[in-house]
């Protein structure tokens, strides 16, 4: 890493030093002789440049994976006096500093494998010993970016000193180095007294979310290194998942959401969450995985509670505007969830209260008339020019709105006489605290008096019987136009998309309701589950028997949905289908199957009455298997179970399968699939057993495994294909591939 | 497409445009660019920090390779760290020349393969393994030792594969990184706005870290307040709050992690 340059010998210095550095780094075996004749330039009396270069070379070094351990530990124990001198020199540059715990995170677990078997070296052991006492007792008065390496040191520390459970993937690394490997008669090392000091380290590692801390640096920090504690640590596993349990990440959403304030909120919020998930994906043994995944659930849930909520929100623009501060940004923050007008409460109603948008009780009781005619309308006109045009509308509206429904209120019960309530036409707006009772007392010339010099408003059309047609008289839609063929087919695919609008809103169905068997309804709430069992069966039924063979052909021959004007709503509906799973196929496999299901079921009934429908199953199975496996890879498990719950398996349907095998990393996958349904299945046995001899004949690659599979379940197929072989040409391995 | 092809030759036209940096600023932070496919977004990104002048690498956290064919479901598959973007090229010219020339793959893959020479997988990438044997990718020179101290994903999926992927490690470099996410959708317009952007945070987060390397020693006479809000870590959130001011189009995601 390049450092600033102060002085020109110094600069030199580190040019010099730089080449060395590349020469390390093209070969990790000078990595000895350069490093140690490093150290006498970089000590505590050094220029701060040097320093700095020196102590993030050391982290280098010492973390470098280019050098086994063995090689390290040589490398480890022959710096540890520069370390220690260079951490416990006091007033020490933050950037050297940072370094140096890096350094010493690194180098903890070597030194601790290195004194396991050489036991005589106590003095290396003093340093590390002192290195790390004085690293400790500087963590908590540390500025940030030391105090985040002193967290991590602390959790190698941890690491090492705590007992592991063998599951470490990468045993060059040192992360392997645990409370096991120390005898418990070493001479240097007790392996209880170490155990009870990584007891004390972890937890104060933890106090940082016990204390449901805001520092999102130092909780991030010490979030993103509990995961191989966790994994591979089970004495430290579940006190850490109960303090990430208390955690709370949204306790600073309480206060002001400035920019950074929601970075941090968001990170802290993100952090946590990515490591629950991680922990159910990798840590499936952990007994707590349940927890751990309801806990994630709880999480989203809070997020989205926080972010999206419209109340906050509200409180946010209104508190944005009372300060005037940075009213952009809040402006879109805003924008779309403006506080919804609400209906008037029943029952007699002031004219205040009809124009009153505001729910703040002290506003709404503030007398505008106190206000100076010229201050209000100088307010007025400003306010007009400012506002949102959509607010505004929106307002408007909501306002038209209560009119509404109070006439509609008050014309049953006054249908000839004006009534009080609809005096307040002439009122102007700024006239508040309307008295229905003071109106009452005028009388009905007066008030059609009033009404003729009003100016034009709302109502302006309305002669004096208005009042009688308040009770908004029955309206009748004018009839449809009528529709043929072309239009309705037109209008078909418009109609199955607004089908699929509601998936979007729509929830998720509460988690699994207690089955209730063979005897349950398909349809009975409304979620996205149920919403999808709507559209299978509009897919599959609605025109069920309706078809026309010979037009069914002649729509299945072209190919994309554009050439097909006049395909049936069934057939788009289907489309539809097709791309909705397609679009996100791992999650929508349930839907797929659901949706081949049904397909299978209305094929045999539609068998059943007539003898020429056309069929769809097949059609679509084959369709949906040839979309998603150009997507697949070795991790789709989804593949074994998608094939395991479809109703029937047809020869062309797993010989989709043989193309996986083209690829050697879906091997295993489409093998295993083919294995599950033979053990499984036994009516497809027959069929996937003649996959498996067909993969086995034409993909080398696929041998080992397919192989394997054919000795148990088809014995002699080998012996025969082989001699077959042998015996020249392969005229029956052509007649098992066809 | 066009937009893309327009600044593909306004920058090879100006190579120098962010030149001025080069002289200013002699501290770098060395940064880390991801997308799904190392193709498009990564890739858009590596170049404009390259040509900003900051030491910068790139991955891809998906399975394979993946760009669009003829139809959805044929998309075109390769394998990373094994194909270079001079054979991919190739092989889209040969397939349908007149196909992957109008929807800009050609042109993109053209552009990836004068950056460097095929797409790495993150997964597959070892963390802090001298990378000496890239002279001539763009961005290159200060990557050697094979870290970084800034990792730019695209999209949430790729932060949550580059998360996760390292807690699975195990941190054992003991290195802190900062990762930051910005949503960019997947198209050629989308990646050239992201890539300026990626430039500006770059730019902001650099200015940051080298106020705090002018600083020497922490016990000068301007410790205290100055001292503790002077440190890069810190400042991250605060630098990306601002950037997200500017960018309100990109919703970003950031976390501390660890190499």
């Amino acid at each position: 890493m390049a450092a600033p340059v102060k002085t020109l010998s110094v600069s030199e210095q580190i040019q010099q030093l730089n080449a060395a550095r590349k020469i390390v780094l093209e070969n990790a075996a000078y990595y000895d002789r350069i490093v140690k004749g490093i150290l006498p330039i970089i000590g505590p009396s050094s220029p701060v440049e040097l320093r700095r270069w020196g102590s993030e070379f050391l982290a280098e070094s010492l973390s470098t994976p280019a050098l086994s351990l063995r090689d390290k530990e040589n490398l480890t124990v022959s710096i540890l006096e520069t370390l220690r001198s260079l951490v416990e020199s006091p007033n020490e540059d933050p950037l050297v500093l940072k370094a140096s715990v890096m350094a010493a995170a690194s180098a903890y677990p070597v030194v601790v494998r290195w004194i396991i078997h050489n036991s005589y070296n106590v003095e290396s052991w003093e340093h590390m010993t002192a290195i790390k006492a004085r690293i400790l007792r500087i963590w908590d008065g540390a500025v940030t970016p030391v105090k985040l390496c002193c967290i991590k040191f602390a959790q190698r520390v941890v690491l090492a000193q705590t007992a592991s459970n063998g599951m470490e993937q990468q045993k060059h690394t040192g992360l392997d180095i645990s409370l096991n490997m120390i005898p418990p008669n070493h001479p240097v090392l007790d392996p209880r007294l170490l155990e009870a000091e990584a007891t004390g380290l972890l937890d104060r590692m933890l106090g940082v979310l016990q204390d449901n801390s805001s520092d999102a640096l130092l909780v991030d920090a010490t979030l993103n290194c509990l995961s191989i504690l966790i994994r591979t640590r089970p004495g430290t596993s579940a006190r850490i998942v109960n303090s990430l349990f208390n955690f709370n990440p949204f306790k600073l959403a309480n206060s002001p959401m400035t920019p950074k304030n929601k970075v941090l909120v968001k990170s802290m919020e993100k952090t946590t969450r990515m490591l629950f998930t991680h922990l159910v994906k990798r840590d499936p043994t952990n007994p707590q995985a349940g927890r751990l995944q309801q806990h994630v659930e709880k999480l989203a849930r809070s997020r989205a509670e926080i972010f999206d909520d419209v109340n906050r929100k509200r409180a946010f623009a209104e508190q944005a505007h009372a300060n005037h501060v940075d009213a952009k940004r809040q402006k879109t923050e805003a924008g779309p969830a403006q506080p919804p007008i609400q209906s008037l409460a029943p029952g007699p109603q002031s004219l205040a209260a009809a124009f009153t948008l505001t729910n703040n009780l002290g506003l709404q009781g503030f007398d505008a008339t106190q206000v100076p005619a010229a201050l209000a309308a100088r307010i007025s006109v400003k306010t007009l020019a400012t506002i949102d045009q959509r607010i505004l509308d929106q307002a408007v509206n909501g306002i038209r709105n209560r009119f509404a429904a109070l006439y509609a209120a008050a014309a049953p019960a006054q249908p000839v006489v004006i009534s009080p309530e609809t005096a307040p036409l002439g009122v102007d707006e700024d006239d508040d605290d309307y008295e229905p009772n003071f109106y009452a007392a005028e009388d009905t010339e007066q008030i059609l008096n009033k009404l003729d010099s009003a100016p034009p408003e709302e109502v302006p059309e309305k002669p004096a019987d208005a009042t009688s047609s308040l009770a908004l008289g029955p309206f009748r839609l004018p009839p449809p136009p009528l529709l043929d063929s072309e239009a309705a087919s037109k209008i078909a695919p418009v109609a199955a998309s607004r089908v699929f609008g509601p998936l979007n809103s729509l929830e998720e169905a509460p988690l699994r309701k207690n089955k209730t068997g063979i005897n349950r309804l398909a349809v009975t709430s409304y979620d996205r589950d149920s919403w999808l069992t709507l559209i299978t069966r509009l897919a599959t039924r609605t025109t069920a028997g309706l078809e026309d063979p010979s037009s069914e052909i002649k729509a299945e021959e072209s190919a994309s949905a554009l050439d097909r004007p006049r395909m049936s709503f069934s057939n788009v509906i289907r489309e539809l289908l097709y791309n909705y799973i397609l679009e996100d196929w791992r999650r929508r496999i349930e839907v797929a199957v659901a949706w081949l299901c049904e397909e299978w079921y209305n094929d045999q009934l539609t068998k059943r009455s007539r003898s020429d429908a056309p069929l769809h199953y097949e059609k679509c199975a084959l369709r949906l298997v040839d979309g998603f496996l150009s997507y697949i890879t070795s991790q789709d498990k989804v593949l074994t179970r998608f094939l395991a719950e479809i109703p029937e398996l047809s020869r062309a349907l797993l010989g989709r399968l043989k193309s996986l095998c083209a690829d050697p990393t879906t091997v295993h996958l489409a093998l295993t699939s083919l294995l599950y349904l033979v053990m499984m299945k036994p009516p497809v046995r027959e069929i996937a057993l003649d996959t498996v001899a067909a993969i086995w004949v034409e993909y080398e690659d696929a041998r080992p495994l397919a192989g394997k599979y054919l000795v148990k379940w088809r014995p002699g197929f080998i012996e025969s294909q082989t001699q077959a072989a042998a015996g020249g040409d392969g005229p029956s391995s052509a007649m098992i591939t066809t | 497409m066009d937009v893309d092809r327009e600044n593909g030759g306004e920058t090879s036209a100006n190579p120098n445009q962010n030149g001025e940096q080069e002289d200013t600023q002699l501290f770098k932070l060395k940064f880390c660019t991801v997308c799904a496919s190392n193709q498009n977004r990564s890739m858009e990104g590596h170049l404009r920090l390259s040509e900003a002048h900051y030491p910068v690498i790139s991955f891809g956290t998906g399975s394979l390779v993946r760009l669009p064919g003829p139809t959805i479901s044929q998309p075109n598959v390769y394998k990373f760290n094994e194909t270079s973007y001079d054979s991919i090229y190739r092989e889209l010219e040969a397939k349908d020349s007149r196909l992957y020339r109008a929807n800009g793959l050609l042109n993109m893959v053209d552009r990836n393969r004068n950056v460097k020479w095929g797409p790495e997988r993150w997964q597959d990438w070892q963390i802090g393994m001298p990378r000496l044997k890239h002279e001539k990718d763009q961005g290159s020179e200060g990557m050697e030792g094979g870290i970084a101290d800034i990792v730019i994903t695209c999209e949430e999926r790729c932060w949550d594969a580059v998360v996760d992927d390292l807690m699975n490690r195990g941190s054992p470099l003991n290195r802190p990184v900062h990762v930051i996410n910005i949503d960019i959708r997947d198209n050629h317009e989308e990646a050239s706005v992201g890539g300026k952007a990626m430039v500006d945070l770059a730019d902001s987060l650099n200015k940051v870290a080298a106020e705090e390397r002018a600083k020497v020693g922490a016990s000068g006479f301007d410790a205290g307040g100055a001292a503790s809000r002077s440190n890069f870590d810190e400042r991250v959130p605060e630098v990306l709050g601002e950037w997200q001011e500017r960018w309100p189009t990109l919703p970003a995601t950031w976390t501390l992690a660890w190499f």
